[in-house]
């Protein structure tokens, strides 16, 4: 049985560095997978294969089980998010977040219901009117989301979202967007380095190394693999204590 | 205290006064006739100068038109394809190679560009012509207009494209609502600076215009040479005003733009743990 989205044996190189090396995803609609990998391991490039964003250099792509080979980035309708919010600096935070639904000509009165929606969710109702440079790092990320969700995408590739987010800060998205991502049954992939991070986000989590990726089947087999660094990180603490 | 205030009121005149008096110079000297040694100023005050200019006489009109078509010709076309070539050059992978050859027409003075490609121009049968001394001027307007934006295409603006991309964009739909906005105050600047550059070429368009394209900075010059000093004149001021207009332009609409170009978010503070609590 076909899964919602799939990769199956995605190749790719930059020059002579071989980046992905016969990786397979498999996930489920609804769920949030999170990938633990360190810079360079692959991630950044597997997510951006996934959006059309790069073109790999063997294996296939399914969504639904339609092959995405030649389908371009803006008709897979899988959202990429960056570390950086990016919000758009001429268009205030209302514009920002209605931004899918101008792109898809939605009339003017659905516009303006979903997006004071979508910021009453993102506990945003009073920022409506205010420009990017005015909000804090968080606020930013916050109009990221709702602009990625208000189009309900199929799938959202989050990449390391929270990285360049202050400790507390980025506990309290955290939050959020496990509260969202249950109030909107999102499916993600969701990128970090950090292994709390990992363990917290996913429904099920991934080790990428060296271009590879490993799935667990639970959580307690992700603690278990002496690979993750979950136990080597309990040592410290152990130690410590 | 009072001393120092209106010491420091003089000065500002002073440098008010030093920076008009050239235009008010010229503007005095255009409306002037027959200004003989010793007479402190002209004999004669007339606005015929001006008059002349809707004349067929003098050619200062039809100069003043062709000058205007030129500049904003050029001006339009070298911003807008500098803007998109420059996207080109700015992702590819020999990036500083294109961008070192856009240097090149600026190794050498325009003059000697010209001088150059002078016999082409001539095989080809440019040489004279109005589209002669646009292709001319298009060697150095366009390169320059190329390196100004190349620092325009950041990674950061790349990872937008991206973004809009996922969220359903085409190309088109990525220019018009956003690159081409948030790219508004760079393009009226490179459009201002190239329409300059343009407007006040000489040597490049004197050698492939051979005289023939008779713009207005050709005509100044053709008036110092004549000794004709009022109509060297009335020539300078019509020279300074579109630049003058362009200016002000300049000031009302791209220096008044409400924002500084994307901003990066950094590690959030305090303002997010008040939002937070």
């Amino acid at each position: 049985m076909s899964m919602f989205l799939e990769a199956i044996d995605i190749r790719k190189s930059f020059g002579t560095e071989k980046v992905l090396h016969n990786m397979n995803l498999r996930l489920a609609e609804h769920e949030m997978l999170s990938i633990l990998g360190r810079s360079g391991s692959g991630k950044t490039t597997l997510l951006k294969i996934l959006a059309g964003l790069e073109l790999p250099d063997g294996g296939r792509v399914l969504l639904e089980g339609k092959d995405m080979g030649r389908v371009p980035p803006n008709r897979r309708d899988m959202v990429y998010l960056y570390q950086e919010p990016l919000l758009f600096p001429h268009l205030n935070v209302f514009e920002n977040v209605a931004f899918g639904l101008r792109l898809r000509r939605v009339p003017e009165q659905d516009i303006r219901k979903r997006v004071q929606e979508m910021l009453d969710n993102l506990e945003l109702p009073e920022q409506s009117r205010k420009m990017p440079q005015q909000l804090s790092g968080g606020q930013r990320q916050r109009v990221a989301f709702g602009r990625a969700l208000i189009i309900n995408p199929k799938v959202l590739l989050l990449d390391e979202p929270f990285g360049a987010l202050d400790a507390e800060t980025r506990a309290s998205m955290q939050q959020l967007l496990k509260r969202i991502a249950e109030d909107f049954s999102i499916t993600a992939l969701f990128v970090t380095h950090a292994l709390k991070e990992a363990l917290l986000m996913g429904d099920r989590i991934g080790l990428m190394q060296e271009g590879k990726l490993k799935v667990y089947d639970n959580k307690k087999a992700f603690i278990d693999d002496a690979d993750t660094g979950v136990q080597a990180e309990l040592a410290f603490w152990r130690g410590i204590g | 205290m009072n001393v120092k205030k209106f010491g420091n009121k003089l000065a500002s005149l002073g440098i008010i006064l030093a920076v008009l008096f050239p235009f008010g110079f010229l503007l005095m000297l255009s409306m002037g006739r027959r200004w003989v040694f010793p007479s402190l100023l002209p004999e004669v005050w007339t606005p015929d100068n001006w008059l002349a200019i809707w004349g067929m006489q003098s050619g200062l009109g039809a100069s003043l038109a062709l000058s205007l078509a030129l500049s904003l010709g050029i001006a339009s076309m070298a911003t807008a394809g500098s803007f998109w070539v420059s996207k080109q050059v700015a992702y590819h992978r020999h990036r500083r190679r294109w961008l070192a050859m856009a240097y090149l027409p600026y190794v050498f003075a325009p003059v000697i560009l010209a001088a150059c490609l002078q016999y082409f121009f001539i095989r080809t049968g440019l040489s004279g012509k109005f589209w002669g001394v646009a292709i001319a001027q298009l060697f150095i307007t366009f390169p320059y207009g190329l390196i100004f934006f190349t620092s325009f295409w950041t990674e950061r603006m790349l990872s937008m494209e991206h973004l809009i991309a996922t969220l359903g964009g085409n190309t088109w739909q990525a220019y018009a609502r956003v690159l081409l906005p948030v790219a508004r105050g760079a393009l009226l600047t490179c459009f201002f600076q190239l329409f300059l550059i343009s407007w006040f070429e000489y040597g490049l368009t004197t050698l492939i215009g051979v005289g023939k394209v008779q713009t207005l900075t050709l005509k100044v010059f053709q008036y110092i040479n004549e000794a004709n000093i009022f109509f060297a004149a009335l020539a300078s001021c019509l020279l300074a005003l579109p630049p003058v207009v362009l200016l002000w332009l300049n000031k009302r609409y791209v220096f008044s733009i409400g924002f500084s170009g994307p901003s990066r978010s950094g590690k959030s503070g305090s303002k997010d743990q008040e939002i937070l609590k």
